[in-house]
């Protein structure tokens, strides 16, 4: 698709792009689509030339997909889930969240020591933080006095002050050091540790390891849940959500899901999360936190791990690891509903336009 | 590889990953390897695929355009073996598994002491969004690099007499690019890793990086009479080329002292070190003199093995005088 390179190119490339394209690549199609095909994308480039890149990107409503094996980013408008662009970032790009004022999209690029902060309506790269040692889960504490980020391949979990990214405190964290969740407070931050199956609680006052306890195999995924009294932590090894009542460092329940339990993404409704079960021939659980039961269970394979749910409920997007694909499934038939290809092993997906994150 | 292809490749490594690699490991413990093994299962196919590409393109023209006719190809069969381990991953991973652990625990330590090592990219940013740019500038440092950690091994007799395996071989064919010394293989491994350490590289192209050394390696030490022209001879290693590094008498000359044509993808680097032999002739290959036996040109894989132990040994104590 020749409007695939227009996000990442100037003025006179774009311009030149279309009159190449269309003068000598798609004779083969017949006229009458041309002419459609043509019509539409004058109008995006006319749209571009007026208002600029964020109003025709905001009109695509954009996704924003990262190949972590290709050290890439796929563009996906989340209207016709075409895939627009592909651009190169850094090395090994796993995960990514919002900044709480939503401007800016943060990549955490891990193999690069780098954060990548891009524009979430148009994908363009507004800077880039070099110097942060081997990011890859991030998050902000619900007070926005914290930034967090684990290194999964080292050990280690950072402690950073958001306002200037100035590291705070590097604690050991032994071993595999994957997701993270907050406390509504912001008193603590929890972080799984895959390799030694087990939950760390770190104090955030003072910096320190407050506690550290046994979970089930291969712990990754892990939320609070909406009383603020239950961690949720996904049990790859096991299959299952352990439910953890944090402040007795107790474990109270394992509720099977599927094969290799990865991630949670709450649904938006203060009540359900989505459970990724990242095998090959892998699901989605639809887990009720007031039950601690699994509802509903949806087909997506290829590993899917790391997902969003559109506003208006109807869509589960989630990344397919073992497919270089991105999974999209339809909440109303509860169907996978169709795949977009994009690069190798993708991780982390988002969209601005999505349901709330708590 | 674009479209169906892809999509055969990834649905076949998915289906291996399912039925083949994740049971045990989820079974084990080893749930959080399932990225790493899902890559494990690339480089493996990629390496079926390779094996069949060299077999199918590179064993003709060793039968139709040979430089040598042996009697018979038994010699032969124990690179084959080393080919097919090395290629389906079996001594990589075995690499992988001693030095990861190593390389992780030192690049740990440096972080803690507040060094994060540096990368190409940190030098070059405009590398970071020229994927084919950043490939090539990779492929010229590892090629610079194993220039030099070749010419270490000649000329370092510990190990030399575990490099000297790869050259007993006196039928040199498409196969001999794998014939290595586990300890040698130990020694590469390592080197590549502190490279790696010192200026990072990207997981995207490290397959591509390997294939693209692999597949001149095979054709370098291929058994047939190639040419790659007037120009293509300087500019990339050919079979007549690494023929030889691999001969049996050297070129006179104190340069040579240590062998010739060190290069493993472009002759340049012996262009600009002095090591580079430039003749129409083509020699026979093997070990004229130690630090191994002439049995080892025949010898299994074991006996190999403990063959280049023995030699190893050898040069750190040396028998005593009579």
């Amino acid at each position: 698709m020749p409007i695939a390179r227009l996000p990442c190119a100037g003025a006179g490339e774009r311009t030149l792009y279309l009159v190449t394209f269309y003068c000598f690549r798609r004779c083969d199609v017949p006229l009458p689509y041309r002419l459609v095909d043509f019509a539409r994308l004058a109008g995006r480039l006319l749209i571009i030339s007026l208002f600029g890149w964020q109003m025709a990107a905001a009109q695509a409503e954009l996704a924003i997909a990262l190949n972590s094996a290709d050290g890439t980013i796929s563009l996906i408008d989340t209207t016709t889930y075409e895939v627009t662009g592909k651009v190169a970032v850094c090395k090994e790009p796993h995960h990514l969240m919002p900044t709480p004022d939503d401007k800016s999209l943060i990549v955490a690029c891990a193999a690069s020591n780098q954060l990548v902060f891009f524009d979430p309506l148009t994908g363009r790269e507004q800077r880039r933080l070099r110097g942060i040692s081997d990011p890859y889960q991030l998050g902000y504490s619900p007070d926005r006095k914290w930034f967090v980020a684990t290194s999964l391949r080292l050990d280690r979990v950072d402690l950073y002050d958001p306002a200037d990214f100035r590291l705070k405190a590097r604690l050991a964290a032994p071993r595999t050091p994957s997701h993270l969740a907050f406390d509504n407070a912001s008193e603590f931050v929890f972080v799984t540790l895959q390799d030694s199956n087990e939950v760390m609680a770190i104090h955030l006052g003072t910096q320190k390891i407050a506690w550290v306890m046994p979970v089930a195999a291969t712990p990754a995924g892990i939320v609070m849940a909406p009383d603020n009294r239950h961690l949720l932590v996904a049990s790859m090894g096991e299959g299952v959500v352990e439910v953890i009542e944090w402040r007795f460092q107790k474990s109270v329940k394992k509720i099977a899901t599927d094969t290799a339990a990865h991630n949670l993404q709450p649904k938006g409704d203060g009540r359900h999360f989505f459970v990724s079960n990242r095998s090959v021939n892998g699901s989605i659980s639809l887990l009720d936190t007031k039950t601690m039961s699994v509802v509903e269970k949806y087909d997506v394979p290829g590993g899917p791990d790391d997902m969003m749910v559109r506003a208006d409920g109807k869509e589960l997007w989630a990344t397919a690891r073992f497919a270089r694909k991105v999974q999209v499934v339809d909440l109303t038939t509860k169907k996978l509903k169709l795949s977009i290809p994009v690069g190798s092993s993708p991780h982390g997906v988002f969209f601005l336009n999505h349901a709330g994150l708590r | 590889m674009t479209g169906g292809p892809v999509e055969i490749f990834v649905s076949l490594q998915g289906w291996l990953l399912d039925r083949v690699v994740q049971p045990p490991l989820l079974a084990l413990g080893l749930g959080s390897h399932l990225e790493m093994a899902f890559d494990g299962i690339e480089f493996f196919l990629c390496g079926v695929l390779q094996l069949a590409v060299a077999y199918l393109l590179l064993r003709p023209l060793e039968a139709l355009r040979p430089i040598e006719v042996w009697p018979d190809r038994k010699a032969v069969r124990v690179d084959v073996l080393y080919s097919f381990l090395d290629r389906l991953g079996v001594i990589p991973l075995l690499m992988f598994v001693l030095l990861a652990p190593l390389f992780v625990l030192v690049d740990g330590w440096l972080r803690f002491a507040g060094f994060i090592p540096p990368q190409l990219e940190d030098l070059f940013p405009v590398l970071e969004s020229w994927p084919l740019a950043s490939f090539f500038a990779y492929l010229v440092i590892f090629d610079f690099a194993e220039y030099w950690r070749h010419r270490f091994s000649h000329s370092l007799n510990w190990w030399w007499a575990l490099h000297a395996i790869h050259h007993s071989q006196r039928q040199m064919t498409l196969w001999t690019d794998s014939r290595n010394h586990l300890l040698d293989d130990l020694s590469n491994g390592f080197c590549f890793a502190v490279i790696a350490l010192l200026i990072g590289v990207p997981p995207g192209h490290f397959v591509g990086l390997l294939i693209v050394v692999r597949t001149v390696e095979n054709l370098s030490h291929v058994n047939a009479r190639l040419s790659f022209g007037p120009i293509g001879e300087h500019l990339l290693v050919s079979p007549r080329y690494h023929r030889w590094h691999h001969a049996l008498e050297l070129p006179a000359g104190h340069q040579f002292r240590h062998g010739c044509n060190f290069a493993v993808l472009f002759p340049v680097w012996d262009r600009i070190f002095g090591t580079q032999y430039l003749i129409q002739d083509i020699p026979s290959t093997g070990l004229a003199h130690g630090p191994l036996p002439e049995s080892a040109a025949r010898s299994g894989f074991w006996r190999q093995q403990w063959e280049g132990i023995e030699g190893l040994l050898a040069t750190i104590h040396p028998d005593p005088p009579r």
